[in-house]
Formats: C-alpha cells, structure tokens, sequence
C-alpha cells in the first residue's frame, strides 16, 4: 500500500459510492417515502376518506364479525382471509382473500385476480365504502426500493442488494478516510464551493452515520437468506422450505382436510387475545375458512419492541379453541426480528417515524452531495480547458448529466407518479401499471433531457419543474377531491394522514424550488462577472 | 413521556453546543480569529457536553425504554447536532447563549426520572 491507509480508502470510498450512486438515490427515495406507505396509499384512495372521518362506533371485535359476515358470503372456499381492523394508522376494515389457484393460471393472472378480491368497510356503519380506485399506493414505492420494477423481483433485490453492500463499503471507508471527523464535527462553510460541498456531505453523513450505518447494514439483513444462500445450502441442500419451517415454526401452514367444518364464532377468540394483551388485535388471517383444519391466527403491533414480528395467537377455526401463541423466539431469531424491525420501523410512533423520515431525507442527501462532489472535484482537471472554451471530458458529461436525471429527476417521478393517481380515469383498465408507468416515463423523460443538455439550465428546468410538480399537488388535490387541506386540517384524526401528505410534498417543492432559485441567483452573480458566454457553460457545481 | 423527549432534546442540543463551543474553529468564530480556550473552560465545558449526552440518552430510556429509547435518541441527537451545525454558522454566539438550556433542562429531567 503505496498511499497509505487513508488515501487508498479514500480511492475505495470514491468509486464504491459513486458507481452506485444514482441507484441508491432511488432506492433512499422510496425507501424514506415506505415509512409513510399506509398514509400514502390511504391519500391516493381519496374515495376512503369520507369513510374514515367519522370517529369509530364499532369495536375491533364488532368490526371483525361484520367482515368475516361478509366473507363467508363472497368467499367461503377461499385459501385464506386477511383482515386488517381499524387502529392508529388504519381508519378502515379492509378484507381480502385469495382462492385456491385454479390449474393454467400465470402469476400475473393470480395476482390480477387478487387485487379484485377485497373490499372495505366503514367501521362506523358496518358498510361497504365507495370502491377506492385501483391503485397500489404507497406499496408501489415500497417494493420499488428493493425489488425495482420491469424485471422479476430477485433480480431487482440481487441488484439493489449489490448497491446496498457497496454502500455499506462506501460508508465505512468513507469513516476511515475522513481525516477530520471530530475536528470538522459541526462544520459547514457555505459559499467556499467544494469546501462547501464536502462540508455538506460530511454533515448529512457523519451526524446521522448510526441511522446510515444500521439502514444499510439492516437492509442486507431483511434478505440475507438471498445474499448468503451457502449455509442454507450447506444444511438444507436444495429444500429451503425445510429450513423456513424449521426457523420460522410459526409460519409454518396447515394444509386443509379437505372436509367441511363451520367456522367457529371469531368474537371469542378477540376478546380472549384482548384480555392477554391488553390491546386489541389488528389482523386476522384466516387460513383454509370452514374446513376441519381452519385456522384463526390474531396479530397485534409488536408496540415497544423493536422485533418486525408480531406476536400472535392462533385458534382452531373449527372449535375455536387456542391452539399456540408466538413462541419465545431464540437469541439469534430475536436479534434478526430486531434487526429487520430496525429497518422497518413498525414500532415507530408519530415522533419517531417522523425521525426516521427526516434521517431517510439525509441519507438522501447525503448521497446527492457525494454524487454532485465528484463532479465538482473532477471538473478542476479541465480549469483551464474550460478557460480557453473547451469542454470537460466525457466521464465528467455523463456524471453530470446522470446526477441531473437522478438528483432533479426523480422528484418529478416521484410528483408525477402522485399526478397520475389524480389525473388517470378511475375506471381505467390495468390503472395500477399506467401509474408505475407514469413514473417511469417521467423519469425516463427526464433522464433523457438531462443527457442530452447536461447544463445548468436543464439543472434549473428539472428542479423547478419537480417544485411545481410537487407543491401543485395539494392545488391538484383541491381540484380533484373533496378532502383539500381546507377540509382536511380540520377533519377528524384520520384525515390527518391527508394533510400530513399534503403539507410535506408542498415543503418538499418548496426546498426543490428554493435549490433551483438559488441556482438562478448563482447564474446572475456569475454572470455579472464574467462573460455571458462562459457563464452559460460551467455548471453550478462549480461555482457553488 | 413528552416532556421527557423535549429534556433529552434540550439536553442533547446543549451537550453538543457546550463541547462545540471550545472547540479552535468556533471558539474563534465566537470570540475573534486567533483565540484560543484555556484548557481549564474546555475541560469543563467537555465535561458538561459529556453528561448533557448521558443524561439525554437516559432521559430517552426513561420515555421509550431499553429497547426503542436507544434509537430515539439517536434520531435526537443528529437533529440536535445539525441545529448546532447551522447554528454555528450563522450565529455563532447564540450557540454560547443558548447551551445554557441544559441547565433547566438537566434538572427537569433529574426530578423526572428520579421521581417514584
């Protein structure tokens, strides 16, 4: 090692964030966006909220026969029932089932057929809600930052998954290299250009480097049994299902006797749950309803526990009698339930997730500003090409041109996307795939024009087009339904989830649009002091 | 419970400006280019920053327990760091003025959690 330590980590730190970068922009985007995917899909379901703004008159317990009611008239031979019932974040019952597969059926077929087989109903009168518009809401996002899309979901996790560990690489040698990491602990000095730039980045990295390192560190976790498949291989050989059952014996499904049995009353066996628990419980599955072999599995939030699993109690459908609770789980499974809650944050409650949000929009930056620091630390190479009127390299171009698409584009995505959910007829064929696609041409879009003009003027077109986008949606939303923000702020508690949406994406256009006139401002200045024509062709980077 | 979030706030902001302070870059952006602490203040004030932190994480276990306190106060303590970040940047001496919230805030903690 020639360089010494510090230098070559800081080779290693250069090039791992940077291939990866733009990926990891999307992926920080919809994951930060995920923690609120209950809020979101609720907002992009506007025909719910009237529903859901009258206080709850039913119990859990009310609510959950009425629903089971239901099912057994529209799906008595179902595989299973989901039920999720009314609670903090969820103002609604919402019911759901999936039939046995019926032979020659594809995926897409089944899942098609699945997303027809639900409905909702308002828990204040026990009847069904107007039928919410097709849509996958918040899901969407979720699923995009680890699963993408276009493509089947293992290679979407096997690429997101390489970004993750070559982020997870990045950070620590990003820690190793920094040679200044207490001295430097609270500096940021505006207006110094790369000094700045550096400073930002060591800001957004260093101060939130525990949410950073555990978000990363977690997120490989949450799919280690993909990533790490030799000691499931080693042990198990090719039966993986085998494994599954023995480490997760709770998951573990029952088969149907294929004989019929009445389901037994379900309001017992929640009174019997809410007496253990204190609380009430917030899902049911029903798996294999009115055969011999039904089983009643309740769930409650895992409240002040950082475990992803939540404890349930399982009844035979047929006598209703308790069969098991969750079991005390082992060291190591506790810890991984930890660790996958970490990343899922399910225990948060409004302050915490509202943390975790804040830091999901660091770690967004954070990348940002590395992305935007590599082009501004390379551009000086070519100084004094660019004094004579020449032109930066073709690495420098496309990095550019790349940090536009990502950094500036994916907000309009992202707006779009939410434009879409307003905007598309509701009666729409196949409307869930015309949004996903909304977002991808946007985006594409985008992209696209940033490649080809990578200046800063397309810098300042994309942002401010994301900050119309963004902060038009609660126009949009005023234009569109009836739950605006002059509804919404004074509704009921379930509409806050709509106004809460509807405020962040106004101050997240109005941070887009604030960037963007600061770029102006930049342009000017620049402008004023040197010649118009070489001001057009630096970017602001540079100048920053 | 929230009264003990906003003391662990306090705490970690105060904690974080109190060792911030001493430190060569903004002591000498607070006092004039070339000062420097004298070593005794900058003990001290380390010292102060140090349990400020402890008590803030302590009030956090006090309101969220051993198992989600410990992530709520490290959300706390990035919030409370880049206040003080920006802070220092712009007005430097607020920072000095306001790390004595600590004080109040240490003694509300204190009677909160010692309370039976």
């Amino acid at each position: 090692m020639k360089d010494g330590l510090r230098q070559s980590m800081a080779w290693v730190h250069t090039w791992s964030g940077l291939l990866v970068c733009w990926l990891l922009l999307l992926v920080f985007m919809g994951g930060t966006a995920a923690y609120y995917k209950h809020e979101i899909t609720f907002w992009m379901k506007p025909e719910l909220h009237k529903a859901a703004d009258a206080p709850s008159r039913v119990t859990p317990t009310e609510s959950a026969t009425l629903a089971v009611r239901e099912l057994q008239q529209r799906a008595p031979k179902a595989n299973a029932w989901f039920l999720d019932l009314p609670h903090e974040r969820n103002p609604l019952i919402y019911a759901s089932w999936t039939n046995p597969p019926k032979k020659g059926m594809t995926r897409e077929e089944r899942r098609a057929a699945f997303r027809t087989q639900n409905f909702t109903l308002d828990p204040m009168t026990g009847e069904h809600t107007a039928a919410p518009r097709d849509t996958r809401g918040g899901e969407f996002l979720y699923r995009l930052h680890f699963d993408l899309y276009y493509m089947s979901a293992i290679w979407g996790r096997w690429i997101v998954g390489i970004a993750a560990m070559a982020m997870l690489v990045a950070i620590i040698s990003g820690v190793i290299t920094h040679k200044r990491i207490f001295k430097d602990f609270f500096t940021f000095r505006p207006k110094k250009g790369q000094r700045s730039w550096l400073d930002a980045h060591n800001a957004t990295a260093v101060l939130a480097l525990p949410f950073h390192l555990m978000i990363t560190y977690t997120g490989l976790v949450t799919l280690m049994f993909m990533y790490m498949p030799a000691p499931t291989k080693a042990l198990y050989g090719t039966e993986q299902n085998a494994m599954f059952a023995d480490v997760f014996p709770n998951a573990e499904r029952v088969k149907p006797a294929k004989q019929s049995a009445p389901l037994a009353d379900i309001a017992p066996m929640l009174l019997q749950a809410e007496r253990a628990w204190g609380v009430a419980p917030t899902r049911i599955v029903v798996s294999n309803p009115n055969d011999a072999n039904a089983r009643v599995a309740l769930h409650r939030p895992s409240g002040q526990q950082l475990s992803n699993i939540e404890p349930s109690m399982t009844f035979d459908g047929a006598s209703g009698a308790l069969l098991s609770e969750t079991a005390p789980m082992s060291t190591t499974l506790d810890a991984r339930a930890a660790i996958y809650g970490l990343h899922v944050a399910h225990f948060a409650d409004t302050l915490l997730r509202a943390l975790f949000f804040v830091c999901g929009l660091a770690g967004t930056a954070m990348v940002a500003t590395g992305a935007l620091l590599w082009g501004v630390k390379e551009r000086q190479k070519y100084a004094k090409v660019l004094a004579k009127g020449g032109r930066v390299g073709f690495g420098v171009r496309l990095v550019d041109a790349l940090n536009i698409g990502a950094i500036a584009g994916l907000p309009i995505a992202f707006a779009a996307y939410f434009w879409a959910n307003r905007l598309l007829p509701v009666e729409m064929a196949s409307r869930t795939n015309a949004e996903a696609n909304v977002f991808f041409i946007a985006w594409g879009v985008a992209a696209l024009l940033a490649q080809i003009r990578p200046t800063r003027a397309m810098w300042r077109f994309q942002l401010t087009a994301g900050a119309v986008l963004l902060a038009g949606i609660p126009v949009l939303n005023a234009f569109t339904t009836d739950s605006h923000l002059g509804v919404t702020l004074f509704g009921g508690p379930a509409l806050r989830a709509v106004a809460g949406f509807d405020i962040v994406v106004l101050l997240l256009g109005l941070l887009l649009g604030w960037a963007a006139w600061w770029l102006g401002r930049k342009a000017k200045k620049q402008a004023a002091a040197k010649t118009p024509a070489q001001a057009a062709q630096t970017t602001p980077l540079e100048a920053a | 419970m929230s009264t003990l979030i906003l003391g662990s706030a306090a705490l970690a902001f105060s904690g974080f400006a109190a060792t911030s302070i001493t430190m060569d870059r903004h002591y000498a952006d607070i006092h004039g280019r070339g000062k420097e602490a004298p070593a005794a203040a900058r003990l001290r004030l380390r010292t102060l920053g140090w349990l400020g932190l402890l008590l803030s994480f302590m009030a956090c276990i006090g309101a969220s327990g051993w198992h989600i306190g410990p992530v709520l106060w490290c959300g706390i303590l990035s919030l409370a760091a880049w206040t003080v970040t920006l802070l220092l940047q712009y007005h430097p001496r607020r920072v000095m003025q306001a790390a004595w919230i600590g004080i109040p805030a240490a003694l509300l903690t204190a009677t909160l959690l010692l309370r039976p």
